[in-house]
This record gives C-alpha cells, sequence and structure tokens, in this order.
C-alpha cells in the first residue's frame, strides 16, 4: 500500500464517521416516525443522577435516542430490509415476505400456550356472566390464516388454528361466531390489507354479513359503488419489515355516514366525532380515518331508531366495521378496553345495551393485556 | 459499550480519535486512558472501581516484585506475585463464582454461603488475567515492571481489547505502551481489519444468531434431527463469526491507535484434530493458560499420570473460565477427554486417514461441543443432545426446518466460506491494481450495509456477558 493510498483509505473511513457525526449533531430531532408508526425516543436528560444511577437511565436511554434519531434512519431500516432479502431471509423484524414477490406482509402469529388461552377466554365467559343480555364472541382470523397460501412454505410462526379452535370449544356463557369459513370462502378477493395487519372494508363486509346472521340479524346486503379514498396506504406490517418495495394499498369506503351522529371520547370528554376522518388520508396513518384512531369510547347512533343498541368490545378492526353495523342498530356502543376502566356490566345497565359483541382479531386476544377488565 | 452500536461508531469513536490524534505524543497515554474509562463505565458504571483497584493493586505489586527481586530478595518478590494472584483470583472469584458455587452448595443441601446476587463486570475474567501475568512475568524477568501509573492504566483497561479481549500479555505490549509508531499505513490497515471484524459480527453472527435462537427456544418436543443439527451449526458459526469478529476489530481499533495486537483466531473450522483445533481457537487464552498453568504444574517433563491430571486441571480451568456454570465444566472436560484420546489412542491414526474424514471428525465434535456450551440448562442440554443423536423420538425434519433451511442458506453458504482462508487467499491474489479500485468499493459497501444493520438493530447479543 503506498503512503499516499493509505491515506486516502484512512481519510476515507474517518470521513465516514465524522460525517454521521456531524450529521446527527446538526439534523433536528423527529419526534415521531410515521414510516415507524411510532413515537421515537428523545434526547435524555444529562443530570449527575442520570449517569450514575444503577440501572444507567442516561446510558441506556441515550443508545436509544441515538439510534432512533440517526441521520436517514428510514434509509438504514430499508436497506437493512433489502440486504435480508437479498440473501434469501424471508422475513425481517417479525414480519413474513409473501411468495408473491413479497408484496404481502405478514405479521408473525405466536400461539400462546393453552393455559394461557384459557385465561383469556375465562375473561369472556365471566362477562357473559355478568350481563343479563345475550353476549356474542367472534375472533377474526389473521393473514397467516386467511392467506396461507402466500405464506413462505413452513413459516413456523403462523398458525392460529389452536387459539381459534380453544376459543370456540370454550365458550359458556357466550355465543361463538366462526369469521373463518366467511373468510376462507372469499380469501382470493381483497380482504386483507397487503400491508398492514388490518382487514380491508371487503374483509370487514364479510365479517359483518357473518356476524348478523350469528346473531339472528338480518345483513343490508351492499348494492353500492365503493370509493377509492386512498391508493397509497402503506400500513404497519410494512413499516415493522421495513419493506420499502412493496406496492402501496388501497382503501375504500363503502357505506356513506347520512343520518349518523358519532361522539368520540379520545380524552374521556364526549366530542364530535364521525365515521370517516379525512384528514388521516393525508398522513402515514390512513387505517385511522375510520372513526379517527384509537379512543376509549365512540358511541355511534343511527336514524334505526327501532332497533337494538350494541355495545362491542373490541380492537381497531370493528373500525372499518362499524359502518356496516350502523344498518342494523339504533346505537352502537364502541368499548375499548386499552384506556378505559369502566365496568362492562354496570355500562350495559346504565346505557339499556341489547346486545353485546366481543370482537378481537386473533393476534390481539392472544396479547393484550386488558381482557382481564371484561370480568370486572 | 459494545463495538456494534451506532453510538459507538458515529460518537465513541471519531470523537476518541479526534480526541488522540490531537493529543501530543507525551498525553496520548493519559487520553487512552481517560476515554478507556468512559468506555467501561458507560456499560458497567461503579464497576468500574474494580478495574481500578485492579490496575493499582497491580501497579504496586509489579513495583514490589521488582524492588525485591533487585535487593536479591526472592522471597518477599515471590510473596508478592501470591499476593497478586490472591488479589486477583479472589476479584474474579467473587464476583464471578460466588454465587455459581453458593447455588451449587445450596443444591446439595449445603447453606452456608449465600447467594448474592451479584452482578458479573463485563470484561473481568479478561482484564483479571491480563494484570496476574504482569506481576509474574515481572517475577520471571520476562518484562520490566512499568513506572508510570497511567501507563500501566492504559494496558489494562485499553478499550479495544477490554471487554472481549483478545487477552494480552503486558510483556507483548509493554513496549508498544512506552513507544509506538502511528502511520497512515497501519492506520489503514486498521481500517480494513476493524471493517471485517464489523460485518463478521452484524451481518453474519447475529444473523445466524437469530437462527440458533428460534432452535435454542423449541421445546424438546418440537424439535427435529435435523432441526436440532441446524441450530447447532447456527451457533457453531454465531460464536466464531462473533467471537472471532470482536478480535479483528479489536485488532483493528488497536492498528488505528498504534498497537499490533496477538491474533487470537487462525480458522479453527478447518482443523484436522481437536488438538489442532485449540491450536487455532482462542489462541490468546490456550496460550495463557498454557504459560501460567499448564508449565508451572510442571506440564509434560512428569510421570504420566501427573501429565495427565495437569491437563484435566488445564482443561477444567478453561471450561469454568468461559462463564459459571457446569455445562462449562463439561464442555471443558469434554475436550480434555478428546485430546487425551487423540495424544494416547487415535491421534497417529487419526493423521492417516484422509483429510475428509479428519475434517468430518473434527467438526463433528466441536459440533457436539457447542450444543454443551451454548445450552446451560442440563434439563434442556440433555434433551436437545438426545434429539442430535435421534434418540429423541422427534421426526427427521419438518415444515419449519425446511423454511430455516431455505431462509439461512446462502447465509450459511457465506460463513462456511469464510471460515476457510479462501477469501483471504483470493484478496492477496487479486492484481494490485484491482485491489486497490476494490478496497474502497468494498469499505463503502461494508460501511454502508452494516451502518443498515446497526440502525435497524431488533438483534444484537453480547455473547461474552459470561466470560
Amino acid at each position: 500500500m503506498s503512503k499516499g493510498y493509505a491515506r486516502f483509505i484512512t481519510a476515507f473511513f474517518c470521513l465516514f464517521l465524522a460525517a454521521f457525526l456531524v450529521a446527527n449533531l446538526v439534523l433536528p430531532d423527529r419526534e415521531f416516525s410515521p414510516e415507524e408508526n411510532r413515537y421515537l425516543a428523545q434526547r435524555p436528560e444529562l443530570t449527575l443522577e442520570s449517569i450514575t444511577d444503577d440501572e444507567g437511565t442516561f446510558m441506556t436511554d441515550f443508545e436509544d435516542y441515538h439510534s432512533d434519531q440517526f441521520a436517514g434512519r428510514d434509509f438504514w431500516i430499508g436497506l437493512k430490509a433489502w440486504g435480508e432479502r437479498l440473501t434469501g431471509k424471508q422475513e425481517n423484524n417479525g414480519v413474513y415476505f409473501g411468495t408473491d414477490g413479497a408484496q404481502t406482509l405478514f405479521a408473525q402469529f405466536t400461539s400462546p400456550t393453552a393455559e394461557d388461552m384459557a385465561q383469556r377466554l375465562s375473561y369472556v365467559n365471566a362477562l357473559g356472566e355478568n350481563v343479563d343480555v345475550p353476549v356474542w364472541f367472534a375472533l377474526i382470523p389473521g393473514k397467516v390464516t386467511v392467506w396461507s397460501d402466500l405464506l413462505p412454505a413452513g413459516a413456523p410462526l403462523a398458525d392460529e388454528s389452536g387459539a381459534l379452535e380453544q376459543a370456540a370449544g370454550s365458550c359458556v356463557s357466550v355465543q361463538w361466531i366462526d369469521l373463518v369459513t366467511p373468510l376462507m370462502d372469499h380469501k382470493d378477493e381483497y380482504v386483507f390489507y397487503r400491508t398492514d395487519h388490518h382487514w380491508t372494508t371487503l374483509g370487514a363486509y364479510y365479517g359483518y354479513l357473518a356476524l348478523m346472521e350469528g346473531m339472528g340479524l338480518e345483513p343490508v346486503e351492499f348494492t353500492g359503488t365503493p370509493e377509492l379514498v386512498s391508493d397509497s396506504f402503506l400500513g404497519t406490517t410494512y413499516s415493522a419489515a421495513g419493506a420499502k418495495w412493496v406496492k402501496p394499498d388501497e382503501m375504500y369506503r363503502w357505506i356513506p355516514e347520512d343520518g349518523v351522529k358519532v361522539t368520540s371520547y379520545f380524552t374521556g370528554m364526549p366530542e364530535e366525532g364521525a365515521l370517516y376522518v379525512d384528514s388521516f388520508l393525508a398522513e402515514k396513518d390512513k387505517y385511522s380515518s375510520f372513526l379517527g384512531g384509537v379512543q376509549p369510547l365512540c358511541v355511534v347512533e343511527t336514524g334505526h331508531t327501532d332497533a337494538p343498541k350494541l355495545l362491542l368490545v373490541r380492537d381497531s378492526y370493528s373500525d372499518c366495521l362499524t359502518p356496516f353495523l350502523t344498518q342494523n342498530f339504533s346505537e352502537i356502543h364502541l368499548f375499548d378496553l386499552r384506556n378505559n376502566n369502566m365496568s362492562l356490566s354496570a355500562y350495559v345497565e346504565e346505557n339499556g345495551i341489547d346486545q353485546v359483541l366481543v370482537l378481537y382479531s386473533t393476534a390481539n386476544f392472544t396479547t393484550d393485556g386488558n381482557l382481564f377488565k371484561m370480568g370486572i | 459499550m459494545v463495538f456494534s452500536t451506532t453510538y459507538f461508531l458515529f460518537l465513541y469513536l471519531p470523537v476518541v480519535l479526534l480526541i488522540y490524534y490531537i493529543c501530543p505524543l507525551k498525553l496520548r497515554n493519559l487520553a487512552l486512558l481517560a476515554v478507556s474509562l468512559v468506555f467501561y463505565y458507560w456499560g458497567e458504571r461503579i464497576y468500574v472501581i474494580i478495574m481500578i483497584a485492579s490496575t493499582l493493586i497491580d501497579y504496586t505489586h509489579g513495583m514490589l516484585v521488582e524492588h525485591f527481586k533487585g535487593k536479591g530478595k526472592l522471597k518477599f518478590a515471590k510473596m508478592a506475585v501470591a499476593s497478586s494472584m490472591i488479589f486477583n483470583l479472589a476479584l474474579l472469584g467473587f464476583f464471578k463464582y460466588w454465587d455459581f458455587i453458593a447455588g451449587s452448595l445450596q443444591a446439595i443441601g449445603l447453606t452456608f454461603m449465600p447467594v448474592l446476587g451479584i452482578h458479573l463486570p463485563i470484561g473481568i475474567s479478561f482484564y483479571t488475567f491480563q494484570t496476574m501475568s504482569y506481576t509474574i512475568d515481572v517475577y520471571r524477568g520476562d518484562t520490566r515492571a512499568q513506572h508510570n501509573i497511567v501507563n500501566f492504566g492504559t494496558f489494562v483497561t485499553l478499550f479495544p481489547q477490554l471487554i472481549a479481549g483478545p487477552i494480552i500479555k503486558y510483556k507483548d505490549l509493554g513496549d508498544q505502551i512506552d513507544h509506538r509508531t502511528c502511520t497512515s499505513d497501519k492506520f489503514a490497515s486498521g481500517v480494513q481489519r476493524f471493517m471485517v471484524g464489523l460485518a463478521k459480527k452484524l451481518l453474519i453472527a447475529n444473523n445466524v444468531g437469530m437462527l440458533w435462537d428460534a432452535y435454542k427456544a423449541m421445546a424438546p418436543g418440537e424439535l427435529t434431527v435435523a432441526g436440532a443439527w441446524l441450530g447447532v451449526l447456527a451457533f457453531t458459526f454465531q460464536i466464531y463469526f462473533d467471537f472471532s469478529g470482536y478480535s479483528d476489530m479489536a485488532i483493528g481499533l488497536g492498528r488505528m491507535l498504534g498497537f499490533e495486537f496477538m491474533e487470537n483466531f487462525n480458522y479453527p473450522y478447518i482443523s484436522k484434530s481437536i488438538t489442532e483445533f485449540w491450536r487455532r481457537w482462542h489462541i490468546s487464552l490456550s496460550t495463557w493458560f498454557r504459560e501460567y498453568l499448564y508449565i508451572p504444574l510442571g506440564g509434560n517433563r512428569c510421570s504420566k499420570p501427573r501429565w495427565v491430571f495437569n491437563l484435566l486441571i488445564v482443561w477444567a480451568a478453561t471450561g469454568i473460565w468461559h462463564g459459571a456454570s457446569w455445562n462449562f465444566v463439561l464442555w471443558g472436560l469434554y475436550f480434555f477427554v478428546f485430546l487425551m484420546l487423540e495424544k494416547l489412542v487415535w491421534g497417529r491414526a487419526l493423521a492417516r486417514l484422509p483429510a475428509a474424514v479428519q475434517h468430518v471428525y473434527t467438526l463433528f465434535l466441536v459440533l457436539v461441543s457447542w450444543a454443551i456450551f451454548a445450552i446451560e440448562d442440563f434439563g434442556q442440554l440433555v434433551p436437545y443432545l438426545k434429539v442430535m443423536f435421534g434418540l429423541g423420538g422427534v421426526p427427521l425434519a419438518d415444515g419449519a426446518f425446511g423454511y430455516y433451511l431455505r431462509s439461512y442458506l446462502p447465509l450459511l453458504v457465506i460463513a462456511g466460506v469464510g471460515s476457510t482462508p479462501l477469501l483471504s487467499k483470493l484478496w492477496h491474489k487479486l492484481p494490485r491494481k484491482a485491489a486497490a479500485v476494490a478496497l474502497p468499493v468494498l469499505l463503502t459497501a461494508g460501511l454502508m450495509v452494516c451502518t443498515g444493520y446497526v440502525v435497524d438493530a431488533t438483534y444484537n447479543p453480547f455473547l461474552y456477558f459470561r466470560f
């Protein structure tokens, strides 16, 4: 190695390090990453205590901060995802790449133990016992079940069948409604977003038909034309996988909002809400355009004043299902256990609820830590 | 602090290099000492005191040994060596082995030692060995005592080798601590070496590590015979690429700072016998045990039973050095048994077999050894080994095995090739001009890809926290 060349290599390496040292110092910190759909770590406070305490608070926080705020973070995450894909990996960060050229992304599903699942199901049965009105229970299968044909062969963390069978077989004081068959019947249709974990409006429609039938109600067949509201939706599974190569999803609205009054309780206080919140369509988190995102409680009042009142104990999959439900109920009370500590049995009595539906995606039902509140 | 993180690569390292090179020569050791203490404090905080204590104790003892030797008081010099060893072994014994001994005693009903839940300070196994050998070498006359506390502190705390070796002996580094030259040639070769090590760690070790973790997490009933072997193969590559990658990074960083450390790995997986494997694996550790344990015990210049006993001690010690757990003892003794068999029974016959058979024999034994090494819990280890040898009553393979094999095959092939000197040979055969063009291209690509992997580091384990 000539001296000049050695200097060139030395300078090259040092400049590479220095470039990012400076870039990280100069570039402003971001609070939220739409691409990853999460809040990024912020610069930790440097105090004598934070650098000397037993936990090493400052150092640990700084490590997260430094990589979260790293210059060009989104680019690097995409580069890594490409690296994984090009070396033959069929997954990245807990997301399987579909066999359709990695266009369909599957969040991995870890089966709960039978004991854990039994515990979770006992909360549902406890709810059934605590209230005097009929309680229905359904779990929405994930893409790993409905679109298993597109999974990489032998993908180990993708089997929901055990959890679903256990749920179906454990209903004592509630009535089970199967959603696997109705969705499987339409598995060749666009029932899930390829880049997000949610079902599409079409998927929710098939779910709606099955739920109404199961509850003994007359579903309203859809005869209109779905309205395309976005063709650039990149969902949470895309974010987790860093799969920058996927084509975005399309998002549709089916049911118009006419004659519906929505009251949202984002902060616990009632405020006027809507079935569709257009502003989210301009953001990354387009799925939140249904009902406006996470809220502890949401009450939807419809023009069908003779129809029964429904309490829906639910996760975000119900956001795009609710418009369909407005055709069959006078009121729909959407209850999110994550941020809501009200007693369900008291709520049923106080609001004159006629039917209760517990509806979760299988993935959320097997991981959510708030299900115990159903039993209170 | 760990090398394979964004804050080491893009904050600590450039700042350290800047400080180091703007410091006048005289102050560079002081600067290195200061930044090395920051490096250690970052991850271990209050435990930095143990390292400082070890430094002060051995600095003093080195001076005492030299002083007594100079006055012809060999007995006092010997006592000083003994005192240094007691201090170091007591530190290591307490922080690394107290809970292990207490727990083992409680398991057989003896409760006089309470389990204290002691935190194992990172790197303690490395730096206590380094400081202990220093006083011994001063006594043996293999090196002079270091009179400058800053220089001695720099030796002990030198951040490139602090937490994962190589175990550098003072007699090999003392001259470089006092005088070393920093040239762009050395720096550039350090950059290449560091890059190789970083890629080994981030691109290969971390990746195949995920495969091993998938198999390690499975219950015996979920395993398959082929899967269990695939899992162990993944760990085989993980430990080698992780450990030798760390050594490469240490050697590379050392060169950037003007040091030349000893090599620690020499393609161990191309060995044709277990004896050869241990000449190529973690060389700095095996030579340490040879110099400071095996030979003082009498080596092989004694009766045969005594020689066997000496080896038994050395291999039990090598095993337990890797972690305070019985499986590491078993792992050491496993090698003792096969080394003895090679020396006494089939070593010569083995050498006459076709090379392929010798390689298969060695790799087979090495793979099994890694299963013993990687699974600390006997309740999990025994069923895993049973499955490996077809005694688990599980199928030969399943869909998950196919999935993992397909997903990791390219990486396993790369790791396999990377375990041999092939790539290095090819690189050196490259015409000079081609190499001059290829180097910056590879360096750019390597830095870019490694940055991608380190920024999105959902998985970046540190394997040596038990060492």
